[in-house]
C-alpha cells in the first residue's frame, strides 16, 4: 500500500511540475511584426516573401520576421491558435478565408480605411469578403487557370490550339498516341492531372472545366444562403468529359488518380504528357525546366453547353486575430497591395513569383514582365471563378474531391447518379454551416 | 561495506524506523530513475491522450472556444460509411500486413539462423527496410509502383509475361500494394525478433530429434514452432497495434484513394481533423481507434493465457 502511495505522490509531483511549465506560454510582446506564407522554405518564392518584408521594413521601420511553410500550413496554423499565438500577418490561399474565419482567426479589414484599397480590383476584393459581406483580408495576389502545353509536341503532330473541348481530346490523343516525343515508344499522355483527393485536388483540377461549361458548385439563394448544383447536367457534363478522358479515351497520366500537384509537376517535367490545366505560378519554372521554345499557354475552351470560365484563385493577406501589432499589420497589409508591394511580389519572370497577376490596377503587368504567356493567364481572369463566400469552402471542396476522384478512378461509375449523391451531401454540409 | 553502514545507523535509530527507510529506499530509488521517462510519457502522451478524449465532446474551434456537442462527433463519425470502409481497410491491411510478416520474418529467420560469419552482413542488409523512415520508403515504393509499362515493377512483372498492373492507381489494386510494401518493411522486423527467438531454443531437443530420425519439417513442427510460441504472441500483438494505426505509408501513396479504396483510420481521421478542421470528430475518430486497440490487445492476452494455462 505505502509503495502505490509512493507511486501517487511521484506521479503528483511530476504532474504539478508539467502544468507549471504548460501554463507559462503567454502571447509574445516584441516589436517584430511574424509574417507566415504558404510557400516551401528556402524556395525562390520563400526569398521573394523576403524581399518583400525587407521593403516593408525599410520604408515603415518595421521589423519582420517571414515563416515559409508548406507542408500542413493550417495544421501549424491551428497549433498555433490553439496556444492563442497566432502570427501577426498571413498570407494564404483566398480559398482559405471561409475555414479561417469560422474559427476566428481573422480580423475585420476596414476597406475604406485601408490606404490605397481603391486601386485593387473589384473581382480581387470579392475574394476577400466573407459569408457576412464583410472584408476579412486585403487582397493580394490573383490567378487564373489555363492550359500550359507541349508547343513542340503539337507543332509535331501537326495541330492547332484547341478551340473546342473537341479539339482539346483530338489533341491528348494525338499526344497519347502519335508519340510526340520521338523516342519509339508509347509513353505519353495528353493531359497530366493532380486527380488525387489530398487538399482536394480533384475538385480544383476539375473546376475550370465545370466553370468553363457555365456550371457551379453552388449557386446563391438569397443572402449569404446558397444551393448546391452539383446534379446541374453542365456540371455533369464537365466532370462525364473528364471521365471520358481517364477511362474511354485514355489519355490522362497514368497515376493521376492519386497524384498531387507536386507529383504532377514532375510528371510533366520528365515529358510524360503534354496539356497540364494549372495556374500561372509554375509557368517560370516549367519555362526553366522543359524549355521556353517548348512551352506555350493557351486559355481553356468555353464547354459545349456553357463558359467562358476557368478557376479564379489568389491570395490574400490576412490581419489574424490576437495580434499586439495591429498598427503594424495594417501598414504591411498597405504595403503589400501598393504598387512597389506588388512589382516586387511578382519578381519580374524569374520563378519565385507570389504575386501572380497583381490585383493592383495601377500595376502595368506587360512593363514588368517581357514573357507574353503572362498575357494568357491574365486575359483568362476576366472570366474567371472564385469559390464562392460561403462560411467554409474547405469541406466542400474536399467532399467534391472524393465524389469526383470517384468517377475517374472507378470507370464503371456513373456520374450522374454520383454527382446526384455529391448533392445531397454539399446540400447537407450548407444546412451544417446553416448557409442553405 | 553496506552492513558497516547499516550497523553504525543502529547505534542511533531505532529499529522499527531503520525497517522503515529501508522498505521505502527501493521504490523511491526505482521511481526516481522513471520519473524522467514518465515526465515525458506524461506530457507528451498521457495528457494528450485526455485532452483528445475531452475534445471529442466539443466542436472544436481552437480561437473563439470550444462548443459542446456531447457525443454528437460520435454519432456523425460512427454513421459515415466512409468510416466503416475505413475500419475495413485498416483490418484487412493490418492483418495481411501482420500473417504476411510473420510467415516471411519466420521463412527468413530459418533460413539465415545459424553461427556462420557472412550471415551478420545478410542480417545486417536484410534489416535495412525496418532502420529507413517509412516516409522515404514510400517513396521510393509509389516511384516503384509507376503504373505505366515502364514503372519498375511493371518491368519486372514483364520478365514473367504478367501484364503490367496499375498498382495504386485502381481501386482494385492499391490496398494490396499499400500492404505488399508493407509486408516488405515488417518482415525483417519479425525476423530479427524470431532470430532472437530461435536462440533460446534447446539445441539438445534437436539432437535427440535427429538421433530419433526426425525429419526437418517434423522437427520445425514439434519443436521449433513451439518454443517460439511467446515471440509469436509478442510478434502478433505489435504487428496488429501497427497494422491498425497506419498512416504514413497510405498518406504518401494515395492519402485513401482512389475511391477511398485504401482509406484507412488514421488518414481518415486526419483528413477529418486538418483536411475538413473537424478536429472534433477527428478526436472521436482518435478514441475509437485507441479503443479497438485496447480491446484487441486485450483478445489477444486473454487469448495467450488462456493457451498458457
Amino acid at each position: 500500500m505505502s509503495r502505490r502511495l509512493l507511486g501517487v505522490a511521484v506521479a503528483a509531483a511530476l504532474a504539478a511540475t508539467v502544468t507549471g511549465c504548460g501554463s507559462g506560454g503567454s502571447s509574445s510582446t516584441d516589436d517584430t511584426l511574424e509574417i507566415w506564407i504558404r510557400q516551401p522554405p528556402d524556395s525562390d518564392s520563400a526569398k521573394t516573401a523576403q524581399k518583400l518584408a525587407d521593403a516593408f521594413t525599410t520604408s515603415s521601420g518595421v521589423k519582420t520576421k517571414v515563416v515559409a511553410l508548406f507542408d500542413d500550413f493550417e495544421t501549424k496554423l491551428n497549433q498555433q491558435a490553439a496556444q492563442r499565438q497566432l502570427p501577426d500577418i498571413v498570407i494564404n490561399d483566398t480559398a482559405q478565408l471561409g475555414n479561417m474565419h469560422s474559427q476566428g482567426w481573422l480580423q475585420e479589414v476596414d476597406k475604406a480605411a485601408l490606404a490605397g484599397s481603391g486601386d485593387l480590383a473589384d473581382r480581387a476584393w470579392q475574394a476577400a469578403a466573407g459569408s457576412d459581406g464583410k472584408f476579412y483580408a486585403a487582397p493580394f495576389s490573383a490567378q487564373a487557370f489555363a492550359l500550359i502545353v507541349r508547343k513542340d509536341w503539337r507543332e509535331k503532330v501537326g495541330m492547332e490550339p484547341p478551340a473546342t473541348w473537341e479539339d482539346l481530346t483530338k489533341l491528348a490523343v494525338a499526344f497519347t498516341e502519335k508519340d510526340p516525343d520521338g523516342n519509339g515508344r508509347k509513353d505519353t499522355s495528353g493531359f497530366v492531372a493532380p486527380a488525387g483527393t489530398k487538399r482536394g485536388y480533384a475538385s480544383w483540377y476539375a473546376s475550370s472545366l465545370i466553370y468553363a461549361n457555365g456550371a457551379d458548385f453552388l449557386k446563391p439563394n438569397g443572402p449569404g444562403k446558397y444551393v448546391a448544383t452539383a446534379n446541374d447536367p453542365r456540371f455533369v457534363e464537365a466532370v462525364q468529359y473528364l471521365q471520358d478522358q481517364f477511362c474511354r479515351t485514355k489519355t490522362v497520366n497514368p497515376g493521376a488518380v492519386s497524384n498531387d500537384t507536386t507529383v504532377t509537376h514532375e510528371v510533366f517535367e520528365k515529358g510524360q504528357g503534354g496539356i497540364y490545366l494549372v495556374g500561372p505560378y509554375v509557368l517560370a519554372r516549367f519555362v526553366k525546366s522543359v524549355g521556353t521554345d517548348k512551352i506555350e499557354v493557351l486559355p481553356v475552351p468555353k464547354g459545349p453547353s456553357g463558359g467562358p470560365g476557368t478557376l479564379g484563385e489568389g491570395e490574400n493577406v490576412y490581419l489574424m486575430a490576437g495580434s499586439q501589432l495591429q498598427d503594424a499589420q495594417k501598414k504591411f497589409a498597405e504595403f503589400a497591395i501598393s504598387a512597389e508591394g506588388q512589382r516586387i511580389g511578382m519578381n519580374k519572370d524569374a520563378n519565385g513569383a507570389i504575386v501572380r497577376l497583381p490585383v493592383n490596377r495601377t500595376v502595368d503587368m506587360a512593363a514588368e514582365r517581357q514573357d507574353p504567356r503572362w498575357k494568357v493567364f491574365q486575359e483568362s481572369y476576366d472570366f474567371a471563378v472564385y469559390a464562392p463566400p460561403v462560411p467554409n469552402w474547405a469541406p466542400i471542396r474536399q467532399t467534391s474531391a472524393d465524389a469526383i476522384n470517384t468517377v475517374w478512378a472507378d470507370c464503371s461509375a456513373d456520374v450522374k447518379t454520383a454527382m446526384e449523391g455529391l448533392n445531397t451531401k454539399l446540400t447537407q454540409e450548407l444546412q451544417s454551416q446553416k448557409a442553405s | 561495506m553496506t552492513s558497516t553502514v547499516t550497523r553504525a545507523g543502529a547505534a542511533t535509530a531505532p529499529p522499527r524506523r531503520r525497517a522503515h527507510r529501508v522498505r521505502w529506499r527501493g521504490p523511491l530509488v526505482a521511481w526516481l530513475f522513471l520519473a524522467p521517462a514518465l515526465l515525458l510519457f506524461l506530457y507528451f502522451k498521457f495528457i494528450p491522450m485526455f485532452v483528445g478524449l475531452w475534445k471529442s465532446l466539443f466542436k472544436v474551434r481552437t480561437f473563439l472556444g470550444d462548443e459542446w456537442v456531447g457525443l454528437d462527433n460520435y454519432r456523425t463519425i460512427i454513421t459515415d460509411d466512409v468510416f466503416a470502409a475505413a475500419i475495413w481497410h485498416s483490418v484487412v491491411l493490418a492483418l495481411g500486413t501482420t500473417i504476411g510478416s510473420l510467415v516471411l520474418g519466420l521463412g527468413l529467420a530459418l533460413l539465415i539462423e545459424g553461427p556462420a560469419r557472412y550471415l551478420w552482413f545478410v542480417r545486417t542488409a536484410a534489416f535495412l527496410p525496418v532502420v529507413t523512415t517509412m516516409a522515404a520508403v514510400a517513396e521510393v515504393w509509389r516511384i516503384m509502383f509507376h503504373p505505366a509499362d515502364n514503372g519498375m515493377l511493371n518491368v519486372i512483372i514483364g520478365w514473367a509475361g504478367v501484364d503490367p498492373q496499375p498498382w495504386l492507381a485502381s481501386e482494385h489494386s492499391s490496398l494490396w500494394s499499400i500492404m505488399l510494401m508493407s509486408v516488405w518493411r515488417g518482415t525483417p522486423y519479425d525476423m530479427m525478433i524470431f532470430l532472437a527467438g530461435l536462440v533460446g531454443v534447446d539445441r539438445t531437443l534437436y539432437e535427440a530429434a535427429a538421433v530419433d530420425g526426425a525429419s526437418t519439417w517434423r522437427r520445425l513442427r514439434h519443436i521449433t514452432l513451439p518454443a517460439l510460441r511467446p515471440v509469436f504472441w509478442i510478434l502478433f500483438t505489435l504487428a496488429a497495434i501497427r497494422g491498425l494505426r497506419v498512416f504514413v505509408e497510405v498518406y504518401v501513396l494515395t492519402n485513401g484513394g482512389p475511391n477511398n479504396s485504401s482509406e484507412v483510420l488514421m488518414t481518415l481521421i486526419y483528413k477529418l481533423g486538418f483536411q475538413k478542421n473537424e478536429l472534433g470528430v477527428a478526436s472521436a475518430g482518435g478514441i475509437v481507434l485507441f479503443l479497438a486497440t485496447l480491446v484487441l490487445t486485450v483478445i489477444v492476452q486473454l487469448m495467450r493465457r488462456r493457451q498458457a494455462a
